[in-house]
């Protein structure tokens, strides 16, 4: 029940020609939960490896050293192997905000810049998430990563 | 997860092309829906068939999913996929721990 009364929008900041120049994307979703609750999710290794995975019912592993210049990686289960995402935290203030680097096979092991902003709200959590210095798609499409890419996509391409 | 099987038979196919038996018999489900599947990438134009013989032998087609391949596309849709179970894990928590604590 509680789900369903939780209210959310979740939207691209920018139109999508305007964010494949810039490299950069910004989203906003609201969540009926508080600023600590969500927070700790993103720094509680058991916690982040029960929603940072790609929709399978297994949950993801997680290691999360939660200091700045500690790193943390996530290996998402999928057939074929586990897809491995992991960074370095560049700054945390509790409750506030997160930056910290981001790579994985979609980047090509190239390092992007993810920014988690919390804003308490008083129908819950506003959390504002940039993610920057990713590789436009011409350099992207120009590796043969690509491909794996590519198959990441089908899923959202077939619902559409 | 179904999707998850759509996109390890996509992966199969593009290593090279296989018999519809062959993929059956490298999933942990029925023939059927191995065929479900297939049917499914097919109308999506992503899967082609073509009968050698008495077998189904099926090829990837790559061309629409490059069309898909936005790759700013890709890291909103998987943003928002995972700010919404983020928002699923929280507010499961939230009533685990309240039943916890009232037993």
């Amino acid at each position: 029940m509680t789900q369903t009364q939780a209210s959310s929008t979740s939207q691209a900041a920018a139109a999508p020609s305007a964010v494949a120049k810039t490299g950069k994307i910004v989203l906003k979703r609201t969540i009926a939960a508080t600023v600590e609750e969500l927070f700790d999710a993103w720094l509680d290794p058991e916690s982040l490896a029960q929603w940072m995975h790609p929709g399978s019912t297994v949950p993801s592993s997680a290691r999360v050293d939660a200091r700045v210049g500690g790193t943390f990686e996530v290996l998402m289960p999928r057939e074929g192997g586990p897809l491995r995402h992991h960074g370095e935290y560049r700054v945390i203030e509790r409750n506030k905000k997160l930056v910290f680097t981001w790579l994985s096979h979609a980047t090509h092991e190239k390092e992007t810049l993810v920014t988690v902003e919390f804003h308490a709200l008083d129908a819950g959590t506003q959390i504002v998430l940039t993610h920057e210095q990713l590789p436009d798609h011409e350099t992207a499409m120009g590796h043969n990563k690509g491909w794996t890419a590519a198959l990441n996509l089908l899923e959202e391409f077939l619902e559409r | 997860m179904s999707d998850a099987t759509r996109r390890a038979i996509l992966a199969r196919l593009a290593q090279s092309d296989a018999r519809v038996t062959e993929l059956a018999s490298a999933f942990p489900i029925s023939l059927n829906s191995t065929s479900k599947h297939i049917r499914i990438l097919e109308r999506a134009g992503l899967v082609t068939r073509s009968v050698q013989g008495r077998e189904h032998v099926l090829s990837l087609n790559a061309g629409p999913m490059a069309d898909a391949a936005e790759w700013m596309e890709y890291y909103r849709r998987f943003w928002e996929d995972r700010l919404a179970a983020l928002e699923d894990f929280v507010i499961k928590k939230r009533n685990k721990d309240k039943r916890r604590s009232k037993q």
